[in-house]
């Protein structure tokens, strides 16, 4: 199976979101590899997914987990060679799945040679490619990013007796991209890995390029001069290749990524997240209609990107301070479990490993307007481990089996690049990839079908979206329409069982057609559509006349 | 036996919309379109500043008028739409605004029938019942009303006020303490359009067999609050700040009002004896925020006028009342009329053995009902104008301490009420 | 002579005898009658006495103020003053019933008329005492509304009530006992007419300001007593 020639593969896409390191060791260093995740890559076609991020596996002191690039066209060495990642980006495109990689464009690590020249003396030409500062005070007022463990924006250069602009580490220090040289760079770094085949890029922490007095130093102008030049540049070379943005931002401020439909083919949902996590707490659609009533219209060829959990932690940023309280209050209550503003926790513990809540979420995620992306684990309800520093809680290995080390290496446990996750409820022995495969009623098996149901439905991946809104809040239930396609979704919030009458009067004649049993319901009719659900139940159903 | 149905389809499906809730406010309005919107806009304030994470339900008993239920409609559409933040705050959950409708004006004993199923069908763990004419209704007070019952588990909240020293002598000298010596609990306010209530005892109240009897279609509220004191729920009071002018001409009407209070009270001793016979001394209750404060504005009286209404009464009366009273009672009260107007005095004893006959006539039916609470007009003013006199000059304290005295007179008399009520009836010409 | 004499004796005897034989049973069928009737009153009594409990006629009574004209008259309260009754009642006619079967020449006429204008007096009776309740009721009802009012003469108008009602029940037990029918409809008509026109007359003429001021009164006292009482809640 290969990939389809199609410009807007993205907007269909189901996407599956990996570590290397996290996935599967195939040389017993206690290190996922490429390697290893060739090896899987079969399981993943499997399950449904048409395509891979990848987290950033380039050369780096690791103190950001890949973010701190120290080599911009190479591989870790723990994670094999770049031969090694050329038959992986071969295999994975012989079975149909397009790869993404990260691309850290607003930074690299203080061990990239860039720095290093940079740094060495102020006449060296590499110099002006970062943001230097004799003192600490300029750019007032500019939030931290990683609030937890910075104080400043600047940090003091020993080598070079000055101040270098950083907004997240102060071992990550900012490009300057008022150097066109340094945009040059960047892009010849995106050409070596398009070139290679990849598919495209995530580009990392894109607010937060350029830096001006009296801004928040985010989402500037120039920042977006800088993206149409480089979707420009891409368009031109490799038509069909995608640029998704990873932008923390309301969708009002995100929109204006999008351009006129010459920047970024993609962005993040950042906000509805942590809003389907709070109206299955509150048992209350308000938190979803709202988000969704304030997201603008994009352009037609761009995609939003919506997502459960990843890497990071569940940010509460873009919500209110009472709505964090709230999350915290519901799903953090272990101040161990928050961090940066967030919560680092996975999907499966923040249900407290309830399926039927599991079930739902990945049925909002799968049905609500955007390319879905799941995270590693997700699918079979792995656990966390708290107790990990930073956000490494959510980035333990890969659960295959009930073997040595889950299956995911042969090397002793002590070595591994983290322990696996062992307790009674998560641990790798009650929760696996193979005792779920074995099992016809997993949550493996269920996502399966419900990626196979979603896969089939362009509905889902590029239909409108119309909420019906009945009057009971506990449910949310809206239409997805695309072209011919028409399909209801309706979801139970709550806890217990429900009553909806849905106002389907417009679709009077339709027959809805439950997706995952093909089983006929009633025709609409003049009256009110009556549905009784149970806890945290979904429906999908396609809309058919006859 | 069938229950009566009194819900109608139409509020059991909003209800059903609704579901379970934390917190009710019940209200009811008749043609009160603008002042609705600023009770509802107080009540949502108030329930977000205070209740952001409760899941909270409105409950209007109205009158069926269509303004009225588009206002109350709009809900999302006034206050909450798109997650609007009102004065810095975020709802966080959906605001629920149902409509009860009643054919025609609806009277306080049906609004809190509807009010009372409501909180039981939504399973409310607390409850406040608000008046939107009410000028003093702030956002503070709904959650003054809301915050014992929900946080600290008390089953009825009664209000406490801010008063002109002149205002709520009914209550002061007849309701206040002849309820706090049967009843054994100090609540000042057992007469007012706003207070707070469990679930618990909304259960409670529902299931008596009283909505169909007269006294519970006007001021069924006393009875609610002496219902919680004599099944031992837990009571207190919260301060609500200063009281609203009372509506013209009900407010003012001293007959209508003996008849919709002092009707109401004597009822509830009636269907309460059993609890107040054997009632033990009062007890302090809780209060929330600062007690109830007294203040000396100036206030134009007819104070003569009250006087000859008290003394032509008694005279006019006198008949009637002798079939009420006690002949000692009588007789002192016909020696008091002839005391000229500026040394008069109703003293407290006498005072109090009048109302304790006047309730044990009550009792045995000595004459109409009715007639017999609208005989206590006249002795009332004469009580008045006493108070009006012996308190021209004093301060908000002792005010306060005179109160106490009355109260303890209450208490002291209590026996006598107690004989009174079980002796036989001697029949009178 | 000494024979026709004790012929007639004898002819006397034997009639009083066969008179005697002749009454003798239909005097036991009687006193049959009587005691069924008594049985039956009985019976009857407790049933209404049961019935009128259930429906709480004492309460409606006391409210009515009929308990308390009862009470003035020394009568039992309303449940047992109609058990009573239908006990009398009940058993009166089974003893009327009884009296008939004794054929006594001129009494089953009488018993017959009697019969015929018993439910008369009953009415009558009936009449009277509404009268008395409503008219007790009515008046304390006027006395109490115009005392709380201020009016200046309550008294005058609870009497008046009182008196217009009485001659109203009056006139209608008179007239239902059939007593001088014509006379006292007409007196009524001339005493009520009168009445009404001469209030009318001194009302209207003789007492233009007074009508005036108790007109601005009523008008104005609703907001002079807004203001100048002080407010009770």
């Amino acid at each position: 199976m290969t990939r389809q020639k199609d410009n807007l593969w993205y907007k269909d896409a189901v996407i599956y979101q990996l570590h290397v390191r996290t996935f599967c060791d195939s040389n017993a260093d206690g290190i996922g590899d490429f390697a290893g995740l060739t090896q899987r890559l079969d399981y993943l076609q499997e399950l449904g997914i048409t395509a891979i991020w990848l987290l950033p596996f380039f050369p780096s002191p690791l103190r950001d987990d890949g973010y701190d690039i120290a080599d911009y066209t190479s591989v870790h060495a723990s994670y094999g060679s770049l031969e090694d990642f050329k038959t992986f980006l071969a295999e994975a495109h012989s079975r149909g799945l397009r790869i993404i990689i990260e691309m850290v464009l607003n930074h690299t690590s203080d061990q990239h040679p860039w720095f290093k020249e940079a740094r060495g003396s102020r006449e060296n030409p590499k110099r002006d490619w970062y943001v230097w500062s004799e003192t600490d005070t300029g750019y007032q007022g500019v939030p931290i990013v990683f609030v937890d463990t910075e104080t400043s924006n600047w940090a003091w250069d020993p080598i070079s007796k000055t101040y270098y602009w950083h907004r997240f580490f102060s071992h990550q220090p900012d490009l300057n991209f008022d150097n066109p040289a340094v945009f040059e760079a960047v892009w010849e770094v995106m050409k070596f890995w398009l070139n290679l085949g990849v598919d495209g890029f995530r580009l990392d922490a894109v607010a937060y390029l350029v830096e001006r007095e009296g801004t928040l130093c985010e989402n500037l102008p120039e920042t977006h001069a800088i993206i149409r030049e480089l979707r420009k540049r891409l368009d031109l070379a490799h038509p069909g290749a995608m640029l998704l943005a990873e932008a923390n931002q309301w969708p009002a401020d995100v929109r204006a990524y999008f351009g006129d439909g010459d920047e970024f083919h993609a962005a993040f949902h950042f906000p509805l997240m942590p809003r389907m996590f709070m109206a299955v707490k509150l048992e209350d659609r308000k938190p979803i209609i709202e988000i969704l009533d304030q997201t603008p219209e994009i352009p037609a060829s761009c995609q939003w990107f919506i997502f459960l959990r990843n890497h990071d932690e569940l940010t509460l940023e873009m919500v209110t301070d009472v709505e964090r309280d709230y999350m915290y209050d519901e799903y953090a209550m272990d101040k161990t479990m928050r961090i940066n503003r967030g919560i680092r926790r996975r999907l499966a513990p923040m249900m407290d490993n309830d399926r039927r809540r599991i079930e739902l979420l990945n049925g909002l995620l799968m049905s609500m307007p955007g390319t879905p992306i799941v995270y590693y684990g997700d699918e079979i309800g792995m656990g966390d481990n708290i107790y990990l520093g930073d956000r490494n809680g959510v980035r333990t290995p890969m659960q295959w089996n009930s073997a040595l080390n889950a299956g995911f290496s042969l090397a002793d446990p002590e070595r591994l690049y983290a322990p696996v996750i062992s307790n009674a409820v998560y641990g790798y022995q009650a929760v696996n990839v193979d005792s779920q495969k074995r099992s016809e009623h997993s949550l493996l098996r269920w996502m399966k079908s419900l990626l196979q149901v979603r896969n089939a439905f362009q509905a889902f991946s590029r239909g409108t979206i119309q909420f019906l809104n009945p009057s009971n809040h506990r449910v949310l239930a809206y239409m997805r329409q695309f072209r011919e396609e028409t399909v209801l979704v309706v979801n139970n919030l709550s806890s217990s069982a429900q009553a909806v009458e849905l106002d389907v009067q417009r679709y009077k004649g339709y027959i809805p057609i439950e997706m995952f049993g093909r089983n006929l319901f009633p025709r609409f009719g003049n009256s009110p559509y009556l549905l009784t659900l149970g806890p945290y139940q979904f429906y999908w159903f396609q809309l058919r006349r006859f | 036996m069938a229950e009566d149905v009194f819900l109608s389809d139409d509020l059991l499906r909003q209800l059903m919309s609704v579901g379970e809730v934390d917190l009710l406010v019940g209200m009811s309005s008749h043609n009160a379109a603008n002042t609705v919107r600023h009770a509802l806009d107080a009540i949502e304030e108030g329930l977000q500043r205070n209740f952001v994470r409760q899941r909270v339900v409105i409950v209007n008993v109205g009158g069926g008028d269509e303004h009225e239920d588009s206002v109350v409609a709009q809900g999302h559409g006034h206050l909450a739409e798109k997650g609007v933040r009102l004065h810095g705050i975020t709802s966080l959950r959906t605001s629920h605004r149902v409509t009860a409708n009643v054919s025609g004006p609806p009277s306080p004993g049906i609004a809190l029938r509807t009010i009372l199923a409501a909180a039981d069908l939504l399973r409310a763990r607390a409850c406040a019942v608000v008046s939107p004419a009410a000028s003093n209704l702030t956002p503070d007070s709904v959650a003054n009303l809301l915050r014992p019952v929900y946080r600290e588990k008390f089953d009825f909240v009664a209000p406490l006020y801010t008063r002109n020293k002149y205002q709520g002598l009914l209550a002061r000298n007849l309701l206040y303490p002849m309820s706090r010596a049967l009843f054994g609990c100090g609540i000042r306010e057992l007469f007012s359009d706003e207070f707070g209530f469990s679930g618990r005892l909304a259960a409670l109240c529902l299931n008596q067999d009283v909505w169909h009897e007269e006294a519970m279609q006007a001021r069924p509220e006393a009875w609610l609050a002496i219902s919680a004191i004599s099944s031992d729920f837990r009571c207190c009071q919260a301060f609500l700040g200063e009281k609203s002018q009372a509506t013209k001409g009900l407010g003012t009407d001293i007959v209508e009002v003996l008849r919709q209070t002092v009707g109401t009270l004597f009822w509830c001793l009636e269907t309460q004896q059993s609890w107040w016979l054997e009632c033990g001394k009062s007890q302090a209750v809780p209060t929330f925020g600062p007690a109830h404060e007294l203040t000396s504005d100036p206030t134009d009286l007819d104070r003569h006028r009250i006087f000859e209404m008290f003394r032509s009464g008694v005279t006019e009366l006198e008949p009637i009342l002798s079939s009420i009273l006690d002949p000692e009672t009588h007789s002192e009260i016909k020696s008091i009329v002839a005391v000229e107007e500026g040394k008069f005095r109703f003293k407290s004893d006498i005072w109090v053995r009048t109302l304790y006959d006047f309730a044990a006539s009550y009792h045995h039916a000595v004459i109409n009902r009715d007639h017999l609470v609208q005989a206590l007009a006249p002795l009332y003013r004469g009580m008045t104008y006493s108070f009006l006199l012996e308190h021209s000059d004093s301060s908000p304290a002792e005010m306060e301490a005179a109160s106490e005295v009355l109260c303890g007179e209450f208490e002291l008399q209590k026996p006598y009420l107690m004989e009174r009520w079980k002796a036989k009836v001697e029949v009178k010409s | 002579m000494r024979q026709t004499i004790l012929r007639a004796l004898e002819e006397v005897y034997g009639n009083l005898v066969h008179m005697i034989a002749e009454f003798l049973p239909r005097f036991l069928v009687m006193l049959i009658i009587i005691v069924i009737g008594l049985l039956a009153a009985v019976v009857l009594k407790y049933i209404l006495r049961a019935l009128l409990g259930l429906t709480k006629l004492d309460r409606v009574s006391d409210d009515a103020g009929a308990s308390r004209v009862l009470r003035m008259a020394h009568l039992p309260p309303m449940t047992e003053l109609l058990s009573r009754s239908i006990f009398w009642v009940t058993w009166i006619g089974f003893i009327l019933v009884g009296l008939s079967v004794l054929r006594v020449a001129g009494l089953q006429e009488q018993i017959s008329r009697l019969f015929q204008f018993l439910p008369e007096v009953f009415v009558a009776i009936l009449i009277l005492f509404l009268g008395a309740v409503i008219a007790n009721f009515l008046s304390r009802t006027a006395l109490l509304a115009a005392v709380n009012a201020g009016h200046p003469s309550p008294k005058i108008l609870s009497w008046s009530i009182r008196f217009v009602i009485w001659i109203l029940a009056i006139s209608m037990t008179l007239e239902e006992l059939g007593v001088a029918r014509q006379t006292v409809i007409s007196a009524f008509s001339i005493i009520f007419g009168a009445s009404m026109l001469g209030l009318a007359i001194a009302f209207g003429l003789g007492g233009q300001d007074l009508a005036r001021k108790c007109l601005e009164r009523y008008l104005g006292d609703t907001k002079k007593k807004e203001d100048k009482e002080p407010q009770p809640l």
